[in-house]
């Protein structure tokens, strides 16, 4: 780079200039936005490789990943320059589409393939990667010093989504425990939270709701106010994925769990309780009463598409879902976020949140290298780049959220994003109870509610047999 | 009939008469052999209890999986389902299938290009189609609900409703695979020899006498083979329900391969998805192995009878 | 002839009309969608009214996707070059393997013919998931994960007993008169069944093959799960589109058109053998 490009990107990470006078400062020079973002952090790798850690050990070496169609791939593959540069290491990548993702990962590290050393994960799929011996624990490269950077900062990755990336592996094990191991690592997360069409709002006079009622009467009163639309949007199709969202975040907030824990280890079912009861009925006829019409089929891609094609006014599910709905749809811009406590008497939010993160295959033939890719890529310096330049949202870090340009990105085209990111961010944590049947369970779980919402079988009776039935299974895996 | 390797060839390399057919079919089968050691493996599979996110649990519990099965209501209902989908798909495809088959019958440039035309669902690939269709299916922007809605169907739902999500992957299955057994029926009638028919014509019998006496059953070997096909992979569907309703709602669509997908990809419970597979097979190989006994069969006599 | 009356023209005119609509609408549908942006795709209600837009076709075929959430590098030329490649590549292979050994079935009686006929079809039962994780493991040892040559392999499950089942009934429909005057004439086995046989058979030949090249096309899981990203079809690699901004319907809807194209002008190609061809009986009438 030359001098004086490099002096206004200086000037810019210094903050004595402004983005937008960077960027034309380098048009001037005869460069566009994109170049300028990796040349900024190009000097961010600068002051890394200055760190006095070795990051050439690994020259010349070849790391492979897995990884997912993701706006988070597309951040980690657009600065890999910097990575090469840094390391002289080469770095590979596969990429598949989000819907047989994880059959493929799961097919690569049954058969035991050494193809791949690294790859995308969620942390609920370290319940199965983890026991099966599939993946390696990083508490051992992270808290070796001769291995990782100086400048990793591993505190400042939020507490709760770096916890819930940690687990014993015994059935029913709390996350992040003193003996955990850390399976994965964060690269962003999720929160569920609201996000609605501010114009349905205002047009139909309607409030933002604070607890599960008036979630269940706004939703009437927008599907009124919709004209041929839906009131709200949650997730419904037959899988693990209709639980985790919204769902999940407001019963947790009434203290309910999926498994009751005893003290010898055993697991048995805890959804049947009163207070559960109660909070699935008023889900149920929230969903029969203003949801979609075909709900039973939406995953995340039709709870985003209703909500950005108009056809919702509101939806309950992954705040970085309403993220990407508010550019490039019908209502782009019409898009806010409100952080939501279903329960009345809750202090506040306790969203059960997904978390895309990293893990290093044990099948790996070259795992040192693999580590010196894994730190960078959820170090400090490429969540921040992420988070500037990509859409690399909600970043796991602490620092990326105390980042005044991150966070005046987010305010200018996200309204009510921030706040409700920092209202909901000290209860966000994975609510589920770790143990490998989560997938069985929680399958079973939204085919109840389908039965449900279908009128097939009442609340208490469907869950009812729901917790008989997960019990039989417990028992029959031998962890009830 | 006449053996054609019996004539010694006079000159060049012999080959022994009774080696050649072996020597003709054996690259076929060491070809496809290979997958019985991954199907015997499988069969090992499901006589263990098996989860990868349980290693140290893994140890033979020989028939347990399969003896689970008779107390098991979803392993049950997934059965009823897999043989109701079975059923409805080929009967309405066979059907649908034959009509289309006998209005083309006659060859002329037009019937030709519309039955290549008819092939084109059919080059969709199912796991495609179905993100289409479930587009079209949708309640707010879906073309086909539209249409719904314009003969009074107001609230239709499709996939979504526990009622007619059966209707609704039927009807794409039917979409897809109709043109199959079309194109196989279609060779088949245009191949029948026509002395019948003339002197059906010439005699005056009534056509629908014709069709029930002579094409019927002379159609029946085509037909025996579009069904063993079409029976075969319709008892193992598992892109189109996949990706309409992954199952749902509730336990509606729960067929074999979904329940042994899920069971394997996603709870990684190896040792119940390899017994339900392995029911899955035995029940394709009961039907048709059923099938090929008549298949023989009728060819044995229509040789007999020309 | 009988003569056909206006009622029964009628009749006839009406049931093809409505099959076309059945089976055609869908296809027209995907074919309008290929052109929109998803904006107007996702309009309530739908509509034909619309700008039309290449834009789909020209993300496929530069592997740029412009979504909301920025830019994506999609690969579907690959991916289609990659199914075209398998697809022929496994029907070839088939073709090989198969027409022996239907004709060995079909016109040499031999002891346990059918048992092993029935054996070779009995490969197609075995449910795809059932020998999919051994065959993983299997592949990975034997170095044949993530190889042409292993997909190839694994394709014949698919190809090679359509292929023997479809091509032995044309092989027993042949006259046995005919090969063995050929016979008698002085000609070795091999060249009576290339001279004589094959010909007789070819438009059944190339019916099976058109279909199992259909099959092979439309395959999903085996590539998925035993190759890695570049050698993977179109019908993974259009789920591409699917992406975190929505799905893509337009180009899904592009790249549907772009994959049936091939097989259709092969289709068309071949319609003569694909309608007469299929029959079995072809030279008895």
């Amino acid at each position: 780079m030359y001098d004086k490009e490099k002096k206004l990107v200086d000037a810019y990470l210094r903050g004595t200039v402004s983005r937008r006078s960077m960027i034309k400062g380098l048009g001037a020079m005869g460069m566009t936005a994109a170049t300028a973002s990796v040349l900024v952090n190009a000097s961010a790798t600068r002051a890394l490789a200055q760190n006095g850690f070795d990051w050439k050990k690994h020259s010349g070496q070849t790391v492979k990943l897995l990884l997912n169609k993701h706006p988070y791939a597309d951040a980690l593959i657009a600065n890999l320059d910097n990575f090469k540069e840094l390391t002289g290491m080469e770095v590979e990548y596969d990429v598949f589409p989000e819907d047989v993702y994880f059959d493929k990962v799961t097919a690569a590290l049954s058969s035991g393939s050494s193809e791949y050393d690294a790859f995308m994960t969620g942390a609920y799929m370290t319940w199965t990667y983890g026991p099966a011996g599939w993946i390696d624990d990083l508490n051992e490269y992270i808290m070796d010093p001769a291995k990782t950077n100086p400048d990793y900062n591993w505190e400042d990755v939020l507490e709760g989504v770096r916890k819930s990336c940690a687990w014993n592996g015994r059935p029913g094990g709390a996350l992040g425990s003193e003996d955990a191991k850390q399976w994965c690592i964060p690269l962003a997360y999720e929160q569920n939270n609201l996000t609605y069409n501010k114009n349905v709002f205002e047009r139909a006079g309607l409030s933002v709701p604070t607890n599960i009622d008036e979630l269940v009467e706004t939703a009437a009163a927008a599907k009124a106010a919709m004209n041929g639309g839906y009131g709200i949007g949650v997730r419904g199709s037959r899988s693990w994925a209709t639980i985790h969202p919204g769902f999940l975040s407001g019963y947790a907030n009434f203290g309910q769990k999926d498994l009751n824990v005893s003290d010898d280890g055993l697991l048995s079912a805890a959804m049947n309780t009163d207070v559960s009861k109660d909070y699935h009925a008023k889900w149920v006829k929230m969903i029969q009463d203003s949801g979609a019409p075909d709900w039973s089929t939406h995953t995340w891609y039709q709870v985003g598409t209703d909500v950005g094609a108009g056809k919702s006014a509101m939806m309950f599910d992954a705040d970085i879902l309403g993220y990407f709905m508010n550019g490039g749809t019908a209502e782009a811009g019409n898009l806010a976020f409100a952080p939501f406590a279903a329960n009345p008497d809750a202090a506040a939010p306790t969203p059960n949140i997904w978390i895309w993160a990293m893990s290093m295959s044990s099948f790996s033939k070259n795992k040192d290298a693999t580590w010196y890719f894994m730190q960078w890529v959820t170090g400090p310096e490429h969540d921040l780049f992420g988070a500037r330049e990509m859409d690399l949202v909600n970043p796991a870090r602490s620092s990326v959220w105390a980042d005044e340009m991150f966070r005046d990105k987010l305010a200018a085209s996200y309204p009510g994003y921030v706040e409700m990111h920092d209202v909901s961010a000290p209860g966000a944590s994975i609510k589920f109870t770790a143990q490998p049947l989560f997938f069985d369970l929680t399958t079973e779980w939204a085919a109840t509610l389908q039965k449900m919402v279908a009128r097939e079988v009442p609340v208490d009776e469907g869950l009812d047999q729901l917790a008989a039935s997960v019990d039989a299974q417990l028992k029959d895996a031998g962890l009830g | 009939m006449a053996d054609i390797a019996r004539p010694k060839p006079r000159k060049g390399f012999r080959i022994s008469r009774g080696l050649l057919p072996y020597l003709l079919s054996l690259p076929a089968l060491l070809a496809c052999i290979g997958i019985l050691v991954p199907f015997f493996t499988a069969v090992a599979y499901s006589l263990q209890r098996y989860r990868l996110s349980q290693p140290w649990a893994r140890r033979w519990n020989w028939g347990e999986n399969y003896l689970n099965f008779l107390s098991d209501s979803s392993f049950w209902n997934t059965l009823k389902v897999s043989l109701t989908y079975a059923f409805l798909t080929v009967g309405v495809e066979l059907l649908l299938g034959l009509g289309i088959a006998l209005l083309l019958q006659k060859r002329s440039r037009f019937n030709n290009f519309v039955s290549i035309m008819l092939l084109m669902p059919l080059m969709t690939a199912p796991a495609l189609a179905s993100l289409m269709w479930k587009l079209m299916t949708n309640p707010g922007f879906g073309i086909l609900s539209y249409f719904a809605s314009l003969i009074g169907l107001e609230d239709f739902r499709w996939a979504s409703s526990p009622q007619t999500a059966m209707l609704t992957v039927v009807l794409v299955d039917v979409w897809v695979y109709t043109p199959f057994i079309m194109i196989l029926l279609l060779a088949g009638l245009r191949s029948l020899p026509q002395q019948p028919f003339e002197a059906a014509a010439l005699d005056g019998v009534p056509r629908l006498f014709v069709f029930w006496r002579i094409t019927l059953p002379m159609l029946t070997p085509f037909l025996l083979t579009a069904t063993l096909f079409r029976v075969i992979e319709s008892i193992q569907q598992f892109d189109i329900i996949y990706a309409m309703t992954q199952g749902g709602p509730g336990d509606r669509l729960t067929v074999f391969q979904v329940e042994a997908y899920l069971n394997f990809f996603q709870s990684t419970n190896v040792g119940r998805s390899a017994a339900l597979l392995m029911i899955l097979w035995a029940i394709t190989y009961f039907l048709s192995n059923v099938f090929i006994k008549n298949w023989l069969k009728l060819r044995e006599k229509q040789r007999g009878d020309i | 002839m009988r003569h056909t009356s206006t009622f029964e023209r009628v009749l006839r005119g009406t049931a093809i009309t409505l099959v076309i609509l059945f089976f055609m609408f869908p296809i027209f549908w995907i074919f309008l969608m290929s052109f929109q942006t998803n904006e107007t795709i996702l309009r309530v209600p739908p509509s034909v009214v619309f700008q039309p837009t290449f834009s789909n076709y020209a993300a496929l075929i530069t592997g740029k996707l412009e979504t909301a959430a920025g830019s994506l590098e999609i690969n579907f030329m690959r991916n289609l070059w990659n199914s075209l490649f398998l697809s022929t590549a496994s029907v070839a292979v088939g073709l090989l393997l198969g027409i022996p050994a239907a004709y060995a079935f079909g016109r040499l009686k031999f002891r346990g013919s059918e048992d092993i006929a029935f054996t070779l079809l009995s490969f197609r039962f075995a449910p795809p998931l059932l020998v999919l994780l051994p065959l993983t493991i299997y592949f990975q040892k034997l170095g044949l994960a993530d190889t042409y040559f292993g997909l190839i392999w694994v394709y014949q499950l698919i190809v090679l007993p359509l292929i023997l089942w479809i091509v032995r009934g044309y092989f027993e429909d042949i006259p046995a008169d005919i090969e063995y005057a050929y016979r008698i004439a002085g000609h070795s086995w091999f060249a009576t069944f290339r001279k004589v046989a094959l010909p007789l058979a070819g438009p059944g030949i190339a019916a099976a093959g058109l279909l199992a090249f259909i099959f092979a096309w439309n395959n999903f899981i085996f590539a998925l799960v035993l190759a890695s990203a570049d050698k993977q079809p179109v019908t993974v690699g259009a789920l591409a589109f699917v992406t975190a901004s929505g799905i893509q319907y337009g180009q899904v809807a592009a790249g549907i058109v772009l994959s049936i194209l091939p097989t259709f002008a092969l289709a068309l190609y071949a319609q003569r053998y694909l309608v007469e061809g299929l029959s079995l009986g072809a030279v008895k009438g």
